[in-house]
């Protein structure tokens, strides 16, 4: 007994995996311009944003998170949730710890004296 | 050609729909752990990134800028033909299906070929820890830290993605030598894609991380 | 579609009634070693753990030999190696896998209906990727051992150490990825496979406990993976991440470890939690008191023991406002765990008790649970752990959980679901005194560790002070004591198998679809599929009634 093609959900025509993969080169151009204007902070949140569009467009269409079963969602959220706690409470230990970072392994004032000891 | 009649669901599963899509979701679940395993190393790189930014930003200059986005748009390009290659599989159409196939493993060796290019480079740059490393003036001494990260990170990367071509591999050469993949029922094929662009995301991460530190 | 229906399995051979069972289905070695069969894969994994837990089990005899004396036995460098050995096999190689790949894999697909597991070669895998695991620790184990403490803190780890640390830590890292395939296999199974009518409110809680540490599981092991390869890495080339010289801070590994470790406590409990879920309303003939309430604790310790992993580190160095944080996090985390002391408890009210052997461990997890659970408030109010943080009273605290608490809810399970298991009926009277031997045993051995701890004696010292040697020696005499507690039942379980009485489908009048299939059960589980239509633990004190899952009453 066969199951024809018609039963199953068909797959979307090309265009609209050929459009998004033309988006995703166009973000990842802009994504390395804006390593040279000077956005000083700027840029890595920028930059990172632009990873994190890139990563929802190839989420939802290329590896079919919007195609069923919808529990996919879940779980493709629940990693960078679970990473939220790990970079979020982490935070609390190093925006305040005294001594951190060290000093000396800087490049700053005095460097070249360290590293030829005392 | 026929869509197969001898393709039966496993005992444990009622239809063959009910299978794939729990192999999709046994895939996206394995993908919960590949996210953190790599978020973790991440997770490093951040840490030191924003407690050493200048240091980093003179280590990372000897990131082979081109290589890395030239590889960048391999990848996401090859995340392309997988897509046609699963929409092909869906269609029935499976001379289309193997030459999408076969572009993309070609683009994953495309990738491993200019990565090893850049290693080779990188050695020349001395940028490989304890092995031939100089550090440079003005990355202190944590500046290696973004070193021994990038090594790790873009080697465990290469693994992973030499992994999904041996998947693609094993698709092309066993499950749909016999037929197994159809119209019908094409899960494990989508499977190894849903795995091989979530490699792709990965290294669109790693990117940033890597080849865009200090350039301005 | 969420649920399953499956045809009927036909008979083996025409003429016979009913399928063989899935011990005598096949007899080839091979039939074993490459089955697919959930509950096969659940005696093979059976094997491996036992087989740690006498290997962890020696070092601790060696360690409680050592410090029955202050002039000791062991050389320190060797004591060292075995404390460390210990912790790491009884942790990754006993306690993590212990419930979730034995009586997890025996017996989700039967509580939820189905006929296997979502993905059974996966399965399979993880028992072969454990094993592997298991090499390599006994290679690191027999060429000396690794002497870091089981918690491989850097630079130690990476830089000073003498031992096998590379080797032990490759282990750990293997080992990683048999947790994850049986969690990824148990998510997805829980999710897709309930047979008809098996709604999640109608899951027993069991289900639910191991679907909530599997969900801890998936999430918090690969972390441990990558931070294990790091340490690897370091170990191996020379730098790394966490070396000081160059910048790195070794309260990042500490921060990647603990975020891993603290949840893996309570990988180690939440199945034991759901075993005694199991086991109190069956003995007291009643339904458990606050389902719902269960399941949501269940989950809310899951999520929030996420958010504590900090407490491990209070004097480590981390900030004052990290471990204020982290401090408060730990005080929630302890309410839903209370929640289910409470509700199990109250589980008894109006029951008709009987204090069978399984019986007897889920009430003395329920009470050394709880005098564990109360220390661990103690640690986590800064105050106090500054002055006990590293002392024998952390040891005392977690040995409370882990071994008096967990290892007493796996006897229990043993006991109870061995007719189901092997076909077979336990002797009672044997059982009973073996669970009370465990019980005084087990508090000998750990109470008076408090009390050094207390006093101030540090852990992981191969040596004390003489005036603490008395409560060294009442130690080491309770360990001796439930060393044999825990041999006993090798003994009369073993004697079951060959002269015990054939166990009925369902000797404990117990409500579970596990209990609807024959003990021991045929190769495919059912011959039928199940639809259930009522919750779990239908049972009737006053009257002795009970109303299994699918609907069929049952009098006295």
């Amino acid at each position: 007994m066969t199951i024809g093609p018609e039963i199953h959900p068909k797959r979307a025509r090309p265009l609209p995996f050929v459009v998004a993969w033309l988006l995703m080169l166009v973000l990842a151009a802009v994504s390395l311009l804006t390593a040279f204007l000077g956005m000083g902070n700027w840029a890595p949140i920028v930059q990172f944003g632009i990873a994190a569009l890139q990563t929802s467009a190839l989420f939802i269409l290329f590896m079919r998170l919007k195609g069923p079963p919808s529990l996919k969602w879940v779980f493709a959220i629940s990693g960078f949730l679970w990473l939220s706690f790990l970079y979020g409470l982490s935070m609390t230990d190093y925006a305040d710890r005294r001594g951190w970072p060290p000093i000396q392994a800087t490049s700053g004032p005095g460097f070249e004296a360290r590293q030829n000891g005392p | 050609m026929p869509a197969s009649a001898t393709v039966r669901p496993e005992i444990q599963f009622a239809t063959l729909e009910q299978q794939g899509d729990t192999a999709q979701l046994g895939m996206w679940a394995f993908l919960v752990n590949e996210t953190l395993f790599f978020g973790a190393l991440i997770f490093t790189y951040f840490i030191y990134r924003i407690s050493y930014p200048h240091e980093f930003a003179v280590a990372a200059k000897d990131a082979v800028l081109w290589c890395g986005s030239v590889n960048l748009a391999i990848l996401v390009t090859s995340s392309l033909t997988m897509v046609l290659a699963i929409n092909a599989a869906a269609q029935g159409e499976p001379r289309a299906m193997k030459l999408w196939l076969l572009a993309t493993l070609a683009l994953g060796c495309i990738f491993l070929l200019i990565k090893g290019y850049e290693y080779y480079q990188d050695f020349q740059d001395k940028v490989v820890p304890v092995v031939n490393y100089e550090a440079k003036p003005g990355e202190g001494s944590a500046g290696e830290l973004f070193w021994v990260f990038y090594w790790v990170a873009t080697g465990l990367h290469a693994i992973h993605l030499t992994v999904g071509i041996g998947l693609v591999l094993y698709m092309l050469l066993w499950r749909i030598r016999r037929g197994e993949i159809t119209p019908a029922y094409y899960a494990p094929l989508e499977v190894v894609g849903i795995y091989w662009s979530f490699v792709d995301t990965v290294w669109l991460f790693l990117y940033p991380c890597i080849y865009l530190v200090g350039r301005s | 579609m969420s649920t399953t229906t499956l045809e009927r399995v036909p008979a083996a051979e025409p003429g016979a009634e009913t399928e063989p069972s899935y011990l005598t289905a096949e007899h080839t070695v091979a039939s074993w070693l490459f089955t697919r069969d959930h509950k096969r894969i659940a005696l093979l994994f059976f094997a491996s753990i036992t087989f740690f837990f006498f290997v962890g089990g020696f070092a601790a005899t060696l360690m409680r030999l050592n410090l029955a004396t202050p002039g000791g036995l062991l050389q320190p460098a060797v004591y060292n190696r075995m404390f460390t050995m210990h912790g790491i096999i009884m942790v990754w190689f006993f306690l993590i896998p212990s419930i979730p790949t034995t009586f997890g894999n025996f017996f989700i697909p039967l509580m939820i209906g189905a006929r296997d597991l979502a993905f059974p070669r996966v399965n399979l895998g993880s028992w072969y990727v454990f094993n592997l695991s298991g090499l390599v620790v006994l290679y690191s184990l027999i060429m000396g051992g690794a002497d870091t403490g089981w918690t491989f803190y850097t630079p130690l780890s990476t830089v000073y150490a003498n031992g096998y640390v590379f080797a032990a830590a490759m282990a750990v890292f293997i080992n990683g990825f048999s947790s994850i395939m049986t969690s990824l296999n148990f998510i997805v199974t829980i999710h897709r496979m309930r047979a008809p009518g098996m709604t999640w409110m109608r899951l027993p809680l069991f289900v639910w406990a191991i679907y909530a540490v599997s969900v801890v599981m998936l999430t918090a092991t690969p972390v441990l993976a990558m931070d294990t390869f790091l340490l690897a890495v370091e170990r191996f080339v020379g730098v790394g991440l966490f070396d000081p010289n160059h910048g790195g801070d070794p309260l990042l590994w500490q921060h990647m470890f603990w975020f891993y470790s603290h949840p893996a406590v309570y990988i180690m409990i939440l199945p034991a939690m759901g075993v005694v879920s199991e086991i109190i309303p069956c003995y007291a003939r009643r339904p458990i008191f606050g389902y719902s309430g269960m399941t949501m604790a269940l989950m809310a310790i899951a999520i929030l023991s996420f958010f504590v992993w900090a407490h491990h580190m209070f004097v480590a160095g981390i900030s004052v406002y990290a471990g204020v944080v982290f401090s408060l996090m730990t005080f929630f985390v302890a309410v839903p765990s209370a929640i289910k002391v409470f509700n199990w408890t109250v589980s008894l009210h109006k029951g008709r008790i009987s204090f069978d052997a399984p019986m007897l461990y889920a009430l003395s997890f329920v009470l050394l649970f709880t005098l564990g659970g109360v220390t661990g408030l103690m640690l986590a109010t800064l105050g106090i752990d500054v002055d006990v943080h590293g002392t024998y009273f952390v040891v005392a605290h977690f040995h409370y959980i882990m071994v008096g608490a967990t290892v007493s809810a796996f006897f229990g399970a043993l006991h109870y679901w061995w007719p189901k298991l092997t076909g077979r009926l336990y002797p009672e009277i044997w059982a009973r005194f073996a669970a009370i031997l465990t019980y005084v045993g087990f508090n000998l051995t750990f109470f008076p560790q408090f009390i050094l701890g207390y006093l101030g004696m540090p852990r992981r010292a191969y040596t004390y002070p003489a005036e603490w040697q008395p409560w060294n020696l009442l130690s080491s005499a309770g360990a001796s004591i439930l060393a044999v507690a825990y041999l006993l039942p090798l003994f009369y379980l073993g004697w079951s198998l060959f002269w015990g009485r054939k166990a009925s489908a369902n000797p404990w009048r117990a409500t579970g679809l596990e209990w609807a299939t024959s003990s021991p059960p045929p190769q495919h589980n059912f011959e039928r599929t199940p639809v259930v239509t009522l919750a779990p633990y239908c049972y009737d004190p006053q009257r002795d009634t009970y109303v299994t899952q699918e609907g069929v009453p049952h009098a006295g």
